[in-house]
């Protein structure tokens, strides 16, 4: 019972594996954004980035491969 | 004014309410306050002609201005003809929900909003520097060094404690279930997309948040001033 509650309370593997993904869309996203801070303004803007970031390019590179 | 909380307060109140609010129409009262009136408060550059408020934090958040959209009576009316034109009760009460969250956040500025409007009283806590009139640079410079950022901070610690809202399987026995808006897009959008875009405000939040942050104190050394009412170094609004 308690092992299940605390495997309720800690991602899985692939949960990490997603989180992963999406820090290392924000890493760049905060890069492109501390040098231009232009990029940072629009929500659109925002959105498309993960959009592409964390949707777009991993489909693409799920089917290529 | 708030940075990033109004990114990310949504999914906290999603996290509690679960099936008994919609997140889109959530997201977006959580944003309409400041829809249609941030770019005037700062100023944009048209051809030859800069327009920009000459009273800035009158205009965001006084009367005359535009302050009534920080008040709970226009999260009301909005939701009511929401709930009328759309059918939607649903969505009426989750624009409510995250408008009210919007104009209570703005409360901790030292302009603070009319939150019982018409009358015109300005309910404001003053823990940070109301600083819209002094530019969009300035204004992150000073809101990024005091407590106002502290605040989104607590919404964006807040959200990864809950960080099962953000997943699959959330999305599919809560945000999908639970709004008729998702299956209908699902038509032209696949679901992974839509997926990455109901994760898009968090996401959007935290990292320009992490990216101001960078930019104001490890490029330009602005200096924190986490005292009530800070940054004192810039020139706050009062109502």
């Amino acid at each position: 019972m308690r092992l299940r509650q605390l495997r309720d309370r800690i991602p899985s593997r692939p949960d990490l594996r997603v989180f992963a993904g999406y820090c290392l869309a924000a890493a760049v996203y905060v890069a492109i954004g501390v040098a231009v801070t232009d990029f940072l303004l629009s929500f659109w803007v925002g959105v498309a980035y993960i959009a592409i970031a964390a949707w777009l390019v991993p489909a693409l590179v799920r089917r290529l491969t | 004014m708030s940075w990033a909380a109004h990114d990310l307060e949504p999914y906290a109140f999603q996290r509690h309410l679960n099936l008994k609010v919609a997140f889109v129409p959530l997201l977006i009262g959580s944003y309409s306050p400041d829809m249609m009136t941030k770019w005037f408060v700062y100023g944009i550059h048209l051809g030859p002609w800069d327009l920009k408020a000459s009273n800035p934090a009158q205009f965001h958040r006084g009367w005359p201005g535009f302050g009534f959209t920080h008040s709970l009576i226009y999260g009301l009316v909005i939701g009511l003809i929401i709930w009328k034109v759309f059918g939607s009760k649903l969505w009426g009460l989750s624009f409510v929900i995250g408008q009210f969250a919007h104009a209570l956040t703005d409360t901790g500025d030292t302009v603070g909003t009319m939150l019982l409007f018409p009358w015109t009283f300005h309910f404001h806590l003053d823990a940070w520097a109301y600083a819209g009139q002094t530019g969009r640079m300035t204004d992150a410079a000073a809101y990024f060094s005091g407590l106002g950022s502290m605040w989104d901070a607590v919404w964006m610690v807040y959200g990864l404690y809950c960080w099962r809202v953000l997943t699959s399987d959330y999305f599919d026995h809560y945000i999908y279930r639970a709004d008729r808006f998702w299956p209908w897009i699902n038509r032209w959008i696949p679901r992974g997309a839509l997926l990455t875009v109901y994760r898009a405000a968090f996401f959007y939040g935290t990292s320009r948040w992490i990216a101001w942050t960078i930019w104001a104190h490890v490029i330009h050394h602005y200096p924190y001033d986490l005292s009530w009412g800070g940054p004192h170094w810039v020139d706050a609004a009062h109502p």
